[in-house]
């Protein structure tokens, strides 16, 4: 994938608080871009579809959405905590703390 | 021209799990007919509930001979629920905080509702509670999934561990108890009905720990949980909705107080954690015009309400006229609890639908018993 841009954002939890992140590939550190591009391709990310949901009715738990623009495409996948791949979960953690760093960024 | 087409088509084929599904996850057109849908399907859901909980009573995880039961999980950081066993009933406290404010918390929530409401356990039928600590890294949530509590260790920054508030332990309890009785939809007003419960029972649980009369508690809803440096006392404020926190990091409180101030939006599941500031705050007034302690009548009259008259659509409305009739059957017609549950719907912006003449507005610094005596007809006109 030629990735250009990530959208990501987590909503719900108990807090109800609202997280969300917007950048450029080519602005993250060089070792953290990487890391991204991995994780993307070990889940087959282009493969997964629009919507992954669980069965189990959750209260509390994060809703997530990710999307993945490239030159050609633009991916979107939403997800929430329990439904999650254990092969998504890393890339989950990483673009959280993006989006809090953006958060604080912000200030 | 004769219409036999009574039954709804989606109802005829759906079954609520998946209506449920829809009124969660689907576009506003489809949780829209999805929750009218469910309505429906409550008229007839009473002759099948019985067999239903029946049923599902079967599978459940028991408490041995009954009573409370509690096992506490170590998740390691990982995300495999239930994890390992680390705390189990009876046992002593452990090195790790976490484990014990999970079973000690889920233990206090276990006897508010035994002891006061005659409930036994999240199912009323001795079914054990277990929580699961250290759930992934820097996790900053706690939930319920339908079947344990989870708690996250937070990320340290912005959040501190989710056990550290007995609160929030108490509030994924109670989603185990709508799950088994009012069902209630986790989206738009029937989801923020949900948290609301939570919540009201999550205070509840911490003001029984504590012993507090309504007056003495401060109604926040995880106090403790924002880390130093986080410009706000807790997550929620029932007292004062909107209040909690006003942060750079985190934004500000979104939570209203008042129908005026209801927020429409997509995210969050139709703002369930942001419209139950609405309710919640119904609740502080109702327990604060009925004074004392705020689980022994407020408390009774929302449990009964919760336990027998909602459904899983009822909406802010239904709450209120539900929570109004179950006060007159408790305290009778007219009773000050009664009349204090119409006051405090209608600070909120709901009039109680039947209850006869207009609530009238006490005049601000009465304070309780000048309140109640213009609400029983001694206000002036």
């Amino acid at each position: 994938m030629d990735i250009k841009r990530i959208k990501f954002e987590r909503t719900g939890g108990f807090a109800g608080i609202r997280f969300a992140a917007d950048f450029e590939l080519d602005d993250l550190p060089k070792d953290q871009a990487h890391q991204i591009i991995e994780l993307l391709d070990e889940m087959d990310f282009d493969e997964l579809p629009e919507h992954i949901r669980g069965n189990q009715q959750v209260a509390d738990g994060f809703n997530y959405s990710i999307t993945v623009i490239t030159e050609k495409r633009q991916q979107m996948v939403t997800t929430s905590d329990t439904a999650a791949p254990k092969k998504m979960e890393p890339l989950l953690e990483i673009l959280t703390k993006i989006a809090k760093q953006q958060a604080r960024n912000k200030k | 021209m004769h219409n036999h087409n009574h039954r709804h088509p989606i109802n005829c084929i759906l079954p609520p799990h998946v209506l449920n599904n829809i009124a969660t996850h689907g576009s506003a057109s489809q949780k829209s007919l999805a929750i009218s849908t469910l309505k429906v399907t409550e008229q007839m859901r009473g002759q099948r509930r019985a067999m239903a909980d029946f049923t599902a009573a079967a599978f459940r995880v028991q408490a041995v001979g009954g009573g409370k039961e509690r096992i506490v999980y170590d998740a390691k950081n990982g995300s495999t629920l239930p994890g390992t066993i680390v705390r189990n009933e009876g046992d002593g406290p452990v090195a790790d905080v976490a484990v014990n404010e999970a079973y000690d918390g889920s233990g206090t929530t276990y006897d508010l509702y035994k002891n006061i409401y005659g409930r036994d356990s999240i199912d009323n039928n001795g079914m054990r509670l277990d929580s699961t600590v250290h759930y992934k890294k820097e996790y900053d949530n706690a939930f319920w999934d339908g079947e344990q509590m989870v708690y996250g260790d937070g990320d340290g920054e912005l959040f501190n561990r989710f056990t550290i508030a007995i609160d929030v332990i108490s509030h994924e309890l109670t989603h185990g108890v709508t799950q088994f009785e009012a069902k209630l939809v986790y989206s738009q007003q029937p989801g923020a009905l949900n948290e609301s419960m939570s919540d009201v029972f999550g205070s509840l649980v911490k003001q029984y720990s504590l012993d507090q009369t309504a007056d003495q508690a401060d109604w926040l809803i995880g106090a403790g949980l924002l880390a130093a440096g986080v410009n706000g006392v807790a997550l929620r404020s029932m007292k004062a909705p909107g209040t909690a926190y006003d942060d750079p990091v985190l934004g500000k409180d979104p939570q209203p107080g008042h129908m005026n101030d209801y927020v429409n939006t997509p995210s969050d599941n139709g703002g369930v954690h942001i419209n139950s500031g609405i309710p919640n705050h119904a609740f502080y007034v109702v327990a604060n015009q009925i004074g004392g302690k705020a689980w022994e009548k407020a408390g009774q009259i929302w449990y009964v309400t919760l336990r027998d008259k909602l459904t899983s659509s009822s909406n802010f409305q239904a709450c209120a006229n539900q929570t109004f009739t179950v006060a007159g059957a408790l305290f009778g017609a007219g009773s000050l609890e009664q009349q204090a549950v119409k006051f405090g719907w209608s600070e909120v912006g709901i009039d109680v639908e039947g209850s006869g003449t207009p609530t009238p507005t006490p005049t601000p610094g009465d304070g309780c018993f000048g309140s109640l005596l213009k609400l029983i007809g001694a206000a002036p006109k």
